[in-house]
Formats: C-alpha cells, sequence, structure tokens
C-alpha cells in the first residue's frame, strides 16, 4: 500500500507541541515536476552507472511501497520527536 | 515487582540517580513497558509484520527512549538495493575492507542471502541490559 500520511510530532523542552501532519499524495501532485526530474536523473545515474534502470526503478517503488507502518520515536529529557508514516 | 522497576530503585539506592530522576525513569517505563523476558511466549504468535527496537537511556542524569518500528517488508525490499550496486564499487569497497583488516567479500553477498536473513529475524530477540541502558531488539 503507498503511503498516504506522515505524521511528525514534536514535543520542545518548554513544553511547546508542534504537530505536522503531511498527506503524501497531494504533496507528490504538487511536487510532480521536481518528482519526475528526479526520476529522470536517477535513470540517467543508472546508466552511466551501468545498473539496470528498470530493476532500481522496481527497488524504489518496493521500498515506498513498504514504508506504511514505520515509526520513529526518539524522546530525550523533555524533549521528544516521533515521525510515523501510514 | 517488575525488574526494570527494580533496576531504576536499585540506582536510586546505590545513590547513582536522584529521586526525581528515578519518578521521571518510572514514569517513562510506565508509558512504555516492555516484557523483560525473552521467551517466545512474551509476543504473540503469527508472522511477525515489524522490526522493533525499544531502547530506555540514561545519560548525565536524562532519561532517553528510542522506539523504532520498521516493516520487514521494507528491509526485504532494501535488501534488493545489494543487487543495484555497481560490480565496481564493490571491488573498492572489497578494496577497503580488506585494507582495514576485514577481509569480506561483499560481491558473494546475494540478495537471496540476505532475504533468507530477513525471513529469520522474527526468531531473533536481542537484548542488553546495562545499569545506564537498556536495548531490546526483537519482531512483531
Amino acid at each position: 500500500m503507498m503511503p498516504q500520511l506522515v505524521t511528525v510530532r514534536v514535543k520542545r523542552p518548554d513544553r511547546r507541541r508542534i504537530r505536522i501532519w503531511v498527506p503524501i499524495l497531494p504533496v507528490v501532485l504538487v511536487l510532480s515536476p521536481i518528482v519526475v526530474l528526479a526520476v529522470l536523473g536517477a535513470v540517467v545515474a543508472c546508466v552511466i552507472f551501468r545498473v539496470d534502470v528498470v530493476k532500481a526503478l522496481r527497488t524504489g517503488w518496493r521500498i515506498v511501497f513498504a514504508l506504511p507502518g514505520t515509526r520513529f520515536d526518539i524522546e530525550y529529557s523533555r524533549t521528544a520527536v516521533l515521525v510515523a508514516v501510514r | 515487582m517488575n525488574e526494570q522497576r527494580k533496576d531504576v530503585l536499585d540506582m536510586l539506592v546505590e545513590g547513582k540517580i536522584t529521586a526525581e530522576e528515578a519518578e521521571r525513569l518510572i514514569a517513562a517505563l510506565e508509558r512504555d513497558p516492555y516484557p523483560a523476558t525473552s521467551s517466545p511466549d512474551a509476543r504473540p504468535k503469527g508472522k511477525a509484520k515489524y522490526l522493533r527496537l525499544i531502547a530506555h537511556t540514561f545519560d548525565e542524569g536524562e532519561p532517553g527512549r528510542i522506539d523504532v518500528r520498521v516493516p520487514l517488508q521494507l528491509l526485504r525490499a532494501g535488501v534488493q538495493l545489494a543487487a543495484l550496486i555497481p560490480p565496481r564499487a564493490l571491488e573498492r569497497a572489497n578494496a577497503e575492507l580488506d585494507r582495514s583488516g576485514v577481509p569480506f567479500d561483499l560481491t558473494q553477498l546475494k540478495p537471496e542471502h540476505l532475504e533468507a536473513l530477513v525471513e529469520h529475524l522474527d526468531e531473533v530477540t536481542l537484548e542488553v541490559d546495562q545499569p545506564d541502558a537498556k536495548i531490546r531488539v526483537y519482531c512483531e
């Protein structure tokens, strides 16, 4: 399943909290020109370094699709950071 | 009594931490308890889906907690990257490893071997128990 939402939560020492929800699909659509350029750049790099382009793109696709469920939650003293991909 | 809580109280008795620090550590443990045993019964039966790392640290008087959950599917996809490393890069990496005293041949590292390793990760539980840090790596 493609990642749909990235949640970022930051708790600062002064007890202020920041919560950001990033919906992936709209962001990818807005940044689609950059995404296309990045993919083209990756293809060129694959050709230069003689790496199988199809295999590289397929692996990248599999990694992106395997991201949901990933979660990093780090807390130190009164500071905490959470990044979760759903 | 919970083993982690007992360790915190021991540190308090030994004077390694103050009462306030002990209270914060116990509060942190209560927020995210994890079983102290490494028996297979400690986690639900069935195919594991995630690799989990939980660490409780106590650094310079401040309690810390790291909780990382990575889907095993992501590891399986990641090991495919090994097949994409250009042979020239592998040769250079081998040379550098050899020079550093690690005679490891990366060209022998095949994605299927790594996949087999990931497949059997769900049977692995790693626990590190030290006075100032407790780390547990397991699959769930």
